[in-house]
């Protein structure tokens, strides 16, 4: 068993707290995504799971066991860096060679877990090079080989991807998953992508401010984000959110009445100011009729689809996600009205939190007008 | 166009000018201390000495305790060397990698022996060797050297290690290495040019060292090469022209080859203290 968890953690570097109250219960063999911005606390998680900052306060455990004052090399973890980490005056072979060494493994057996994980890898012809002579991709291997050969119990990576160019980064993300299934193994992988985390993740944390934010499935963090920050932060473009006044049945923006079913929301829905979360997905774009007033501002076609930008009568910029072939000029007025099944309200404040009652969005499929 | 054309040229008459004024002082000593006695002082002086003769290094080697003086300057140098990178590495370590209070001030403090003269030095250091009762010693000489040696590699060690990127060490700890394991496996071979250049630095300032050497010991038996020669050969009243000069070549010939073979490693540690320094 290699489960993780974190309970109740908080780490300060002097007077600043990089992360407070942090809980996370992750299961063996599960694939983790820490998520969010620089400077949310993500890489600090994981370099305290490996042992390379310590909390400074809190309990941080592995298979059960309370970690919290044992030194890396006796976690029975691996790490690929985002730079890699190779050491530059040993070969490849070397390299992934090295924590077997460490732990006494003789050298025959050494050069067949080698072999293995080379082959795993397809890194047989490199085995004799160094580093410095490898492309990106290839040190990239490298580094995964070195985490891999020892078979520990968890598995962390951080921003393994991001130093790869588009095209080989999508590639290593199949590469991954498809390792992950083959190995079975505890994996906390941190990134500021949300691709990375969305396509390869189980469960996602979404950090921001030294916080979790939300701990859910991709498919929660993306229909039913916890509060307004997640709305924001997941999907591209994301989540627009439109300031208002909830009065009864409906949320007033500006002139407009939208029609809200209060018995979707949370009892502590009261009416007042809110905001009102529509993916662009959900807002459809009508040349008249009824809805809510907008003018085209720019009008992206990405080819299979085309995000455009409108601005409400108020300046208020939101986002829509209509087919390819559709025709919009710029200055033109339109009218926008929202599905329903589509609709989150969330709380005015900062990250106010999300206030539906979630039945019906989970079966919402996205609306598509003419 | 013109001035495109004797850009070159001025340069090159500059540098070789220079080049020519700082190795004339070498050329000469190498004719003098090949010509015999005779030739020495004639006038006008020979420029190539009609006839070359090894004469004096013989004398030096066999009549004189020239031999005693080198051994004691190798092992000068060298200990002065050894202590200087192993202590420089270890603090450039400490400086680089802990975060503890009065960082920054130590490693200030530590150059602070820079700003005063080594005259002043002297005196002290020489009676807290008086007090250790490790005075007229070549051991005196090895710490005196060290401390003033000390200092600068200590900068130019911790520019170098501040090249050296953490998650390697990082890296090397997670793999199973404890902190002096990783220290050993991946730090040291990746400071080497830094090690290199450092010793360098410090063996041809501890070859060199004359002050210190002349104050702090006064044995023959233990005298380097720097002072034992001069107090051998220069006296109130004559100066051995010809066995100083042959003594002198023979001083230069190991740091000549040392610098031959590694003075690329010389010149980029130059490098990186001066960016970081």
């Amino acid at each position: 068993m290699a489960n993780v968890s974190f309970t109740n953690v908080r780490k300060s570097f002097g007077e600043f707290t990089a992360l407070e109250n942090l809980d996370l219960e992750i299961h063996d063999g599960e694939f983790v995504a820490l998520l969010g911005p620089s400077g949310c606390g993500k890489s600090t998680t994981l370099r305290m799971l490996a042992g390379l900052e310590f909390p400074t306060s809190g309990e941080i455990s592995i298979g059960g066991r309370v970690v919290n004052d044992l030194a890396p090399g006796k976690r029975d973890i691996a790490m690929v860096f985002q730079s890699y980490a190779l050491y530059p005056h040993m070969t490849v072979g070397e390299n992934i060679a090295y924590p077997l060494k460490k732990r006494g493994m003789k050298k025959p057996e050494r050069d067949e877990a080698v072999r293995r994980a080379a082959e795993l890898l397809q890194l047989e012809p490199l085995l004799h090079r160094k580093p410095k002579q490898l492309s990106g991709g290839q040190q990239q291997r490298v580094a995964l080989g070195r985490a891999l050969v020892r078979e520990p119990r968890v598995f962390l990576l951080d921003e393994p991807l991001s130093n790869l160019d588009a095209k080989l980064r999508s590639y290593m993300r199949a590469e991954l998953i498809e390792l992950h299934r083959r190995l079975g193994k505890t994996m906390v992988y941190v990134t500021h992508d949300q691709l990375e985390a969305m396509t390869m993740a189980d469960r996602i944390a979404v950090m921001y401010g030294g916080r979790v934010q939300q701990f859910d499935t991709p498919d929660a963090v993306y229909n039913r984000p916890a509060n307004r920050f997640v709305a924001g932060f997941i999907g591209t473009p994301p989540m627009n959110q439109i300031e208002g006044t909830v009065q009864g049945a409906s949320f007033v923006i500006g002139d407009h009445h939208q029609a809200i079913t209060r018995a979707n929301f949370a009892p502590s829905l009261l009416d007042g100011a809110a905001v009102l979360g529509v993916r662009p997905e959900f807002v459809g774009i009508h040349d008249s009729g009824d809805g809510l007033p907008a003018t085209v501002r720019l009008a992206e076609n990405t080819g299979h689809e085309t995000i455009v930008t409108l601005e409400l009568t108020d300046k208020t910029r939101i986002m829509s996600r209509v087919e390819a072939g559709r025709k919009l000029r710029v200055g033109q007025p339109v009218a926008l009205r929202f599905d329903p099944a589509g609709i989150h309200l969330f709380e005015a404040t900062e990250n106010g939190l999300r206030l539906n009652l979630d039945t019906p969005v989970a079966a919402a499929q996205p609306l598509r007008t003419a | 166009m013109t001035s495109k054309m004797l850009r070159p040229i001025i340069l090159n008459v500059v540098t070789w000018t220079l080049v020519l004024m700082i190795s004339f002082p070498l050329f000469w000593m190498i004719v003098t201390s090949l010509k015999p006695q005779t030739e020495l002082f004639r006038i006008p002086p020979t420029w190539l000495p009609e006839t070359v003769t090894f004469e004096h290094y013989w004398r030096l080697l066999t009549e004189t305790p020239f031999l005693r003086f080198f051994r004691n300057s190798v092992v000068l140098a060298t200990s002065t060397t050894v202590f200087v990178v192993a202590l420089g590495t270890l603090g450039a370590y400490s400086l680089v990698r802990f975060r503890f209070r009065g960082r920054e001030t130590m490693a200030m403090l530590v150059l602070f022996t820079y700003l005063l003269p080594s005259v002043v030095l002297i005196i002290p250091l020489y009676l807290m060797m008086v007090w250790l009762g490790i005075s007229n010693t070549l051991f005196s000489l090895i710490l005196a050297h060290t401390t003033f040696a000390l200092p600068y590699a200590l900068w130019l060690l911790r520019s170098f290690m501040e090249g050296i990127p953490d998650d390697l060490e990082n890296a090397a700890l997670v793999d199973g290495a404890s902190r002096l394991g990783a220290f050993k496996d991946v730090i040291l071979p990746q400071l080497l040019p830094g090690i290199i250049s450092t010793a360098l630095f410090t063996f041809i300032l501890s070859w060199n060292e004359y002050l210190y050497a002349l104050v702090l010991v006064n044995s023959e038996s233990v005298a380097p090469l720097t002072t034992g020669v001069m107090t051998m050969l220069i006296s109130a009243f004559n100066i051995e022209w010809s066995l100083l000069m042959a003594a002198s070549v023979m001083m230069s010939v190991p740091l000549i080859i040392v610098f031959a073979f590694l003075q690329s490693y010389l010149t980029s540690g130059f490098g990186a203290g001066g960016v970081k320094g």
